[in-house]
């Protein structure tokens, strides 16, 4: 059994290998074929063309593609991912200081998605076509439909009518201090900093840029949890179970639940990359402060090495988020691991 | 005279789908004594399954009961509260599930399925009881149904057992709670033959030592014969003919029993048909062929699988050669060789004359086993009969002409042409998947299985066609099946396949009337047949050689 996971893994490390290269190889030289130097629009408009020369030639611009991208890559292995050439930091400590408040807001969305999703579909299934299926059905489509910034935006808006207290800007309240580490998830900092009030005020600011942001999440497990418990529940080990007196809880929740959250764990990996992508926008709204508005800002302003650092990070959490859900069913279904080891 | 064990009166069930009402019980009646073995026998829709799941009360949502009673020791049960009608499952009926390969929840261990059915019945029975204890007790349910190692399936998934294996633990589900009913629907016809023989003697031996009646649900009367001493015959939802045992088998009076008797192909006796040999030129001739299946996994060794072993046989045209075998023992590999759908690894496969060899995959033609699968749901048979018809150049009018014709050659009417498959019965769509074998004018037809979906009556009249079409066109068939009765009437020669390896073949008299292998001596005297006379003319088996191939299904 543990050949399997050792299998897994190595069979994923290569994959995840060669994913990486290619994504780097392609933003690499997507980030130079569109228009515009970046040298130029770092120093603006009323730099002479020596200074912008001078800054190319720093930069590496001026050398063959092939040189550059090496340079890059034997860099980047080491955790040097080049410098802003809008704020001259170190791009890896950017992504250090932004990357835990977007993993923080994408985490509890999908804490939301499964603790809303799950039990609707559990419940639409269990009450198939009936007023409850017909809300569950309405429920999911809107969220689908709609995109997730409009959620955004109508979340902003009915606070502000309704609930002028509730936070709908930021991460947290800053009045209060909020401790600075050790992991950049203010939920857990807060925590181990014996800062409740902090905590309460993360957890308030979260709130609405997490729901937006799983609408459309909720909308799709709910769906595929439901056909996937009304697909099992008419096979014969229901019936076994029901022929000998199990009662019905016993049967859904332990039996027809685990069977059916396979299904939708492997829609959450590929959910997933829509998640980051959405993020980006809802980030904006909220002036989140995270990953996505620092992406989102790299690409508008062509910081080279930054949208590059942005789009590998991204990359490196879609393939990992998958290989964790990988894990999680290779757990749930011993099928996968049987077919494996024989 | 004393309360009968389980009565049922008048029994009316409906089904309301999609708003339509279908009257699926019809005043059905019957009673089990106490220790007495009942088999309820029928084919697909009699409302047999129905019945039993009205017992078990276990009839899904759109199911009701309009009129009837059903009494377990003169108590009503239909009447009874929710809870006290809950607390008759599994102690007093219990239920030997078909389907071993469905019956267990694939994600869960074994040993839950039957400690949570065991912990539930406990509570029930107002009693608590430890982990432990239920562990001890299940264990000993596992050993009567004579598995060894109780503690490795307890905490095996399903998919680590074999069939053979599931099906007693399904028999052991069943026996948790000391029942006083066990009602079998259809077991171990999921199985091969030989674990099926040994499901039904086991059940036989539980019944017998543990004093319980049962209630043997199923379509095949051979089985039948080996496990009641009363039967009872439904059609459409009524009983139309009881009695017992003997008096239905040797003087059935409905004719609906009396058919249903005849449809069942003889493996011994004077009924038995012979087939002639041919003495044509070869048709098909597999000379060293094998096929082996190399599997590389990420880490670890190349894994070889040998699907077939080395074969040589030939075929003469206009000859029936069946190929007989359990599952999994390469009969389907070598039907793909056949139909050149795989290349062998080794040897040589030639189908047709050498000048047509070119042109094999026109020659042959395949009918699949389950005519419900093969057939494309969103095509009307017009559209599946179009698609090989344009291959071999029909289009417009020609095609439709050339269907018709071959709607007549399977005795269907031509307006069937624009029917979809689901208003066909399942003999219907086998005969249309027929037709669309014999669209392009194939000389060999491969016949997977084409009639172990079907209901006896139906087998019969499909078989009874492919023997015309066979006569009328000078069709070769290489048939496939572990139906060995069947093959005996319907197979001029016959080839036994285990393991990937062809070990007896000859003309089909010649193998049944003296099997030299011992696998099939088992096999042969593992088949349910209709008649005393029949039982005592199958080979003997010793003990020793039986355990030697039962091996696999139960280990």
């Amino acid at each position: 059994m543990g050949n399997y996971y050792v299998a897994l893994f190595a069979r994923r490390a290569v994959g995840f290998l060669m994913v990486l290269f290619v994504l780097s190889l392609m933003i690499f030289v997507l980030a130079r074929i569109v228009p515009g130097d970046p040298a130029r629009m770092a120093l603006g408009p009323s730099a002479t063309q020596a200074q912008v020369d001078q800054l190319r030639q720093r930069m590496g611009l001026d050398e063959p593609l092939i040189t550059q991208y090496v340079s890059y890559v034997s860099h980047a292995v080491t955790g040097d991912l080049g410098r802003s050439i809008v704020s001259d930091r170190e791009v890896s400590a950017d992504i250090a200081t932004f990357l835990p408040a977007t993993l923080e807001l994408v985490i509890v969305t999908i804490v939301i998605i499964f603790a809303v999703a799950v039990p609707l579909g559990v419940l639409t299934a269990r009450y198939r076509n009936s007023w409850i299926d017909n809300s569950g059905r309405f429920f999911s489509l809107i969220g689908v439909t709609i995109p997730s910034f409009l959620f955004a935006v109508t979340l902003q808006i009915l606070a502000a009518d309704h609930f002028p207290s509730w936070p709908t800007l930021g991460r947290v309240d800053f009045q209060l201090g909020a401790p600075a580490g050790p992991t950049g998830f203010l939920l857990v900092d807060s925590l181990l900093a014996g800062r409740p009030d902090v905590f309460l005020s993360a957890l308030q600011h979260l709130a609405f840029p997490a729901l937006s942001l799983a609408m459309a999440g909720i909308g799709q497990i709910t769906r595929i949890t439901r056909s996937a418990m009304i697909d099992h529940q008419r096979r014969d080990h229901v019936l076994t179970l029901k022929s000998f007196g199990v009662p019905d809880r016993v049967i859904v929740f332990r039996y027809l639940l685990k069977l059916s959250s396979i299904a939708p764990l492997t829609i959450m990996g590929l959910e997933f990359a829509s998640l980051i992508g959405n993020a980006f926008v809802v980030e904006m709204v909220f002036s989140w402060g995270g990953f996505a508005s620092y992406g989102l800002d790299a690409i508008l302003q062509k910081d080279l090495n930054a949208v590059m650092a942005v789009v590998l990070v991204s990359g490196i959490f879609f393939i990992a988020a998958n290989l964790v859900i990988d894990l999680i069913i290779s757990i749930l279904d011993p099928r996968l691991r049987f077919k494996e080891a024989r | 005279m004393s309360i009968p064990l389980l009565k049922v009166a008048d029994l009316n069930i409906a089904f309301t789908t999609y708003g339509r009402r279908q009257h699926i019980l019809k005043d059905v009646s019957f009673e089990i004594g106490r220790g007495e073995r009942v088999a309820l026998i029928g084919e697909t829709g009699s409302g047999k399954s129905v019945t039993s799941k009205a017992i078990l009360g276990t009839l899904p949502d759109n199911a009701r009961i309009e009129s009837g009673s059903i009494e377990y020791n003169g108590r009503r049960v239909l009447d009874m509260p929710g809870r006290e009608r809950e607390a008759l499952k599994g102690t007093a009926f219990s239920i030997i599930m078909q389907d071993p390969l469905s019956s267990f929840n694939p994600v869960f261990r074994i040993g839950r399925h039957l400690d949570d059915v065991m912990f539930y019945a406990d509570r029930r029975d107002g009693v608590r009881t430890s982990a432990k204890d239920r562990k001890q007790r299940i264990f000993d349910v596992l050993r009567r149904v004579q598995l060894q190692d109780p503690e490795r399936i307890f905490d095996a998934y399903p998919s680590q057992l074999s069939g053979g294996m599931r099906q007693r633990v399904l028999i052991g589900l069943a026996l948790l709670h000391q029942p006083q009913l066990l009602i079998a629907d259809e077991p171990g016809t999921a199985l091969d033959v030989t674990t099926q023989d040994e499901i039904l003697k086991l059940i036989n031996r539980l019944v017998d030592s543990e004093g319980l009646s049962l209630l043997m649900i199923t379509h095949n009367l051979g089985v039948v014969r080996q496990t009641a001493d009363r039967v009872f015959v439904m059609r459409h939802g009524e009983i139309v003919e009881s009695g017992n045992l003997r008096q239905i088998f040797q003087t059935p009076r409905q004719p609906y029993t009396i058919d249903l008797i005849d449809a069942i192909p003889p493996l011994y006796g004077p009924k038995v048909v012979n087939q002639p040999i041919s003495s044509n030129a070869p048709i098909i001739t597999l000379e060293g062929a094998g096929k082996v299946y190399v599997e590389k996994p990420f880490l670890g060794r190349m894994k070889r699988h040998e699907a077939v072993k080395p074969v040589t046989l030939s075929v003469p045209e206009g000859e029936i050669f069946g190929l007989a075998g359990e599952s999994g023992s390469g009969k389907t590999t070598i039907a793909r060789m056949v139909m050149g759908l795989i290349t062998p690894s080794s040897g040589t496969v030639r189908v047709g004359s050498p000048a047509q060899a070119s042109a094999s995959q026109r020659l042959t033609q395949i009918v699949y086993q389950n005519p419900g699968t093969s057939l494309n749901p969103k095509r009307t048979v017009t559209q599946t009969l179009a698609v090989p018809l344009s291959h071999v150049g029909l289009h417009g009018k020609a095609a439709t002409l050339r269907m018709e014709e071959l709607m007549t050659l399977v005795n269907l009417p031509s307006a069937y042409l624009s029917k979809y498959p689901h208003e066909l019965s399942g003999g219907q769509k086998q005969r249309v998947a027929i037709a669309r074998a014999l669209a392009a004018e194939p000389k060999i037809i491969v016949l997977d299985e084409p009639t172990s979906a079907l209901d006896v009556s139906v087998q019969k009249q499909v078989i009874a066609l492919l023997q015309r079409l066979r006569d009328e066109l000078g069709l070769t068939y290489f048939f496939i099946s572990h139906d060995l009765s069947l093959m005996r009437n319907f197979c001029s020669r016959i080839a036994i396949m285990l393991k990937g390896e062809i070990i007896e073949e000859g003309r089909t008299a010649d193998v049944f009337a003296d099997p030299r292998h011992p696998y099939t001596r088992a096999l042969i005297s593992a088949i349910p047949v209709m008649s005393d006379e029949e039982e005592a003319l199958k080979p003997t088996v010793s003990v020793e050689e039986r355990a030697r191939f039962l091996v696999r299904s139960t280990a």
